[in-house]
C-alpha cells in the first residue's frame, strides 16, 4: 500500500517536473510575448557568459510600451505595485535569456538573484516586493527556477525605476 | 591588434599603487576556478585619501564619474597584485556599482560610466561587462562610490 502511494507521488512529481521544464510553453500559456531585450542604458552589455554561467545586468521594470514603472515603494507605490514591477524585471531578464540562448529551455538553473527595491527609509517589505520576480521565475522554470536571493532597499535607482534586479543563470552545455 | 593593458596605462600616465588596505576582516580578492571575486573598492585618490560625499548634494555627476574611475584604478591595482600582469585578464564579467547619493538622484548609470568607460579603454572588448548601477543612502567612510567586480582570468 505504502509503495503504491510512493509510486503515485513520484509520478505526480515527475509530471509536475516535466510540465514545468518547458519554459517556452509556460510562457505561451501565460500569453507573454518576449520583446527584443532593452538596450543597456549606458556603456555595458546585457549579459556575459563564463563557462556555463550567464551574468545578467541589472534590469528595471520595462512596461510593454517601452516605458518603466517608476517611483519609490512605500511612498509612490504600494507593495503590490512593487511586486508587479519586480515581475516586469523578470520578464526583461527572460527577453535577455531568449536572445542569448535561442530557447529558454536551455536554462538549467536560476542561480542567484539580487533584488534592489527603490523605497523609503522605513520600508521593510523588500522580500514581498522581490517575490514578484521569484514567483514568476518559479512559475516559468519550475524547480529550475528556484534560486538563492537577496532583497534589499535602495534610496534611489537610475531613472527612478521602482526595482532593479540582477541575476546569475546556469545553462545547459 | 593586441590591446596591451600595461601600455595603455602608461599612455594615460596612471601608476598602480599597492592596493589600499582593507577596512575589516576580508580580503581584496578570492579566486574560484577562473573567476576572481574582487571586494568593493572606494575612490582612492592618487595623492592619498578618498573622494567622499553624496552625489546630488556634495558632488556633481562629473565628480561622481571621476570617483567611479578611481574605483576602477583601485581594482586594476588589485588585479595587478593578484595576477602579476593585467594581460591575464580574460574578461571583466560583472560589475555592481553603488553610488552614495541623495534620495532624488537618478543618474547612477552616468556616474558608473566613469568605471565602465575606463575598463573598456584599458581592456577593449574584454572590458565590456554586465552591470548594475544603484543608489545607496550611505557608504563606508562616506565614499562617493563603491564598486565590486567579478573578473574572468586566463
Amino acid at each position: 500500500m505504502k509503495n503504491i502511494f510512493l509510486i503515485i507521488i513520484s509520478f505526480s512529481l515527475l509530471n509536475l517536473n516535466t510540465m514545468a521544464q518547458d519554459a517556452e510553453a509556460k510562457l505561451k500559456e501565460k500569453g507573454i510575448v518576449l520583446a527584443a531585450p532593452s538596450a543597456p542604458v549606458a556603456n555595458y552589455v546585457n549579459v556575459v557568459r563564463v563557462g556555463n554561467l550567464l551574468f545578467l545586468s541589472g534590469k528595471g521594470p520595462n512596461k510593454p510600451d517601452g516605458s518603466y514603472v517608476t517611483g519609490k515603494v512605500g511612498k509612490d507605490l504600494t507593495i503590490e505595485e512593487g511586486y508587479e514591477a519586480a515581475k516586469l524585471a523578470a520578464i526583461s531578464h527572460l527577453a535577455v535569456l531568449k536572445a542569448e540562448l535561442g530557447s529558454l529551455n536551455k536554462v538549467k538553473r536560476i542561480v542567484k538573484v539580487l533584488g534592489m527595491v527603490n523605497c523609503t527609509e522605513d520600508f521593510k517589505d523588500q522580500p514581498k516586493v522581490i517575490n514578484g520576480y521569484s514567483d514568476f521565475m518559479v512559475e516559468i522554470f519550475g524547480e529550475k527556477g528556484k534560486h538563492a536571493r537577496s532583497a534589499v532597499g535602495m534610496n534611489s535607482l537610475p531613472m527612478n525605476i521602482a526595482v532593479e534586479v540582477e541575476v546569475i543563470v546556469e545553462i545547459e552545455d | 591588434m593586441v590591446n596591451n593593458e600595461e601600455t595603455k596605462l602608461k599612455e594615460k600616465k596612471i601608476e598602480l599603487s599597492i592596493p589600499a588596505p582593507m577596512l575589516g576582516s576580508y580580503v581584496h580578492a578570492v579566486r574560484t576556478g577562473n573567476l576572481l571575486y574582487l571586494s568593493g573598492k572606494g575612490p582612492s585618490k592618487p595623492a592619498g585619501g578618498l573622494m567622499t560625499g553624496k552625489i546630488g548634494k556634495d558632488l556633481t555627476v562629473e565628480e561622481g564619474m571621476e570617483a567611479a574611475r578611481l574605483c576602477a584604478i583601485s581594482h586594476l591595482a588589485v588585479l595587478k597584485a593578484e595576477l602579476g600582469s593585467l594581460e591575464k585578464v580574460k574578461r571583466i564579467v560583472k560589475v555592481l556599482g553603488m553610488v552614495n547619493c541623495t534620495d532624488d538622484f537618478i543618474e547612477q548609470s552616468k556616474v558608473m560610466n566613469g568605471y565602465s568607460d575606463f575598463m573598456t579603454e584599458i581592456f577593449g572588448e574584454k572590458g565590456k561587462h554586465a552591470r548594475s548601477a544603484v543608489g545607496m543612502n550611505s557608504l563606508p567612510q562616506n565614499f562617493a562610490v563603491e564598486v565590486e567586480v567579478i573578473v574572468e582570468v586566463e
